[in-house]
């Protein structure tokens, strides 16, 4: 059965603004700018202040009212994203030959060799926005870090994605490039 | 799109279909997401239940209680001057100017072509002029 109105609030904290017009959200902050475009879902997206953001869903069904909080996360991702920035770390898990990582074009295009020791190269371009950068700290480990979560994940998938394993046993053949953490580039 | 007439005890409907249609009236109760209970004691319409399908939703409101019984509505409704501020509104003026165009006889149209003769022959020679001065 359809509710009246369904509502959240998303509350913007200091130093980033927003902007909304006819459902396209520009999420501005220190760490750049963030445009989505939410016309796929019918919502009513307001400003309501300079530190409130209102959405609102009239006369839902079920799944209608479950975009409501969908796309507050979205919103919410775009906030952290250009404040805080998302940093997603990978791991090289091997058993016997060394994956072999080069970062070219300053940190948009990975290339991955030596994978089970095979000839073939593995090219994954980075998605808008994303930089990709060896680990310091720890060995074998890559950063991707980025304003926009959908494409820092997105890139990091496609890499773990490239390096799976054909024709063999995956219980036994464990190597790859697998993400093991999550988190904000800015942590406090 | 953000939505501004909200269905609500108060707000004033235009019925469109139906042997009401034309006519203005008030929202005094909600039955359900479609259907509400209208009244319109000023312009004739009786209180009876009206499908959203059957009417549209004006900018104007009055403030009355819910369910306020018909003789309390039309003092209400005159001394918040309802129809006075429909009038002004565009959207009534063009219905009015719609309805007295529908109206008009064959020598009305006459006139009325003679009128806009004059007007234009006056607009006509006060730009002849402006165009002769450039």
């Amino acid at each position: 059965m359809r509710s009246i109105i369904q509502e959240n609030d998303i509350p913007i904290p200091e130093g980033v603004t927003v902007d909304v017009k006819a459902r396209l959200v520009r999420v501005k902050g220190p760490r750049g700018q963030l445009v989505k475009d939410f016309k796929h879902v019918n919502m009513e997206i307001l400003r309501l202040s300079k530190s409130k953001l209102k959405i609102k869903v009239w006369h839902g069904g079920r799944k209608h009212n479950a975009c409501i909080r969908t796309i507050s996360s979205h919103i919410e991702n775009m906030i952290t994203g250009v404040t805080k920035g998302f940093e997603y770390k990978m791991r090289f898990v091997y058993a016997h030959f060394p994956i072999n990582v080069n970062i070219i074009s300053d940190g948009a295009e990975v290339e991955i060799r030596n994978f089970l020791g095979e000839k073939q190269i593995r090219r994954i371009k980075m998605l808008n926005g994303v930089k990709i950068d060896h680990s310091t700290a720890q060995k074998d480990e890559i950063i991707l870090t980025g304003n926009d979560i959908d494409n820092v994940s997105q890139s990091a998938a496609s890499i773990q994605q490239s390096t799976t394993v054909r024709n063999k046993d995956i219980r036994k053949f464990l190597d790859g490039i697998y993400v093991s953490e999550k988190g904000l580039l800015v942590k406090d | 799109m953000v939505f501004s007439r909200f269905v609500e005890v108060g707000r004033v409907v235009l019925i469109t279909y139906g042997p009401d249609a034309g006519k203005l009236a008030v929202v005094v109760d909600i039955i359900d997401h479609s259907r509400v209970i209208v009244d319109g004691p000023t312009t004739g319409v009786a209180r009876q239940a009206i499908s959203f399908k059957r009417a549209t939703l004006t900018d104007l409101t009055i403030s009355i209680p819910r369910t306020i019984g018909t003789p309390a509505l039309k003092a209400q409704i005159e001394k918040q001057d309802l129809l006075g501020r429909w009038s002004k509104t565009a959207w009534a003026q063009k219905i009015a100017k719609r309805e007295a165009r529908a109206k008009l006889t064959d020598l009305d149209r006459f006139k009325l072509m003679v009128a806009r003769k004059q007007r234009r022959a006056i607009v006509g020679k006060a730009l002849g002029k402006i165009r002769k001065s450039k």
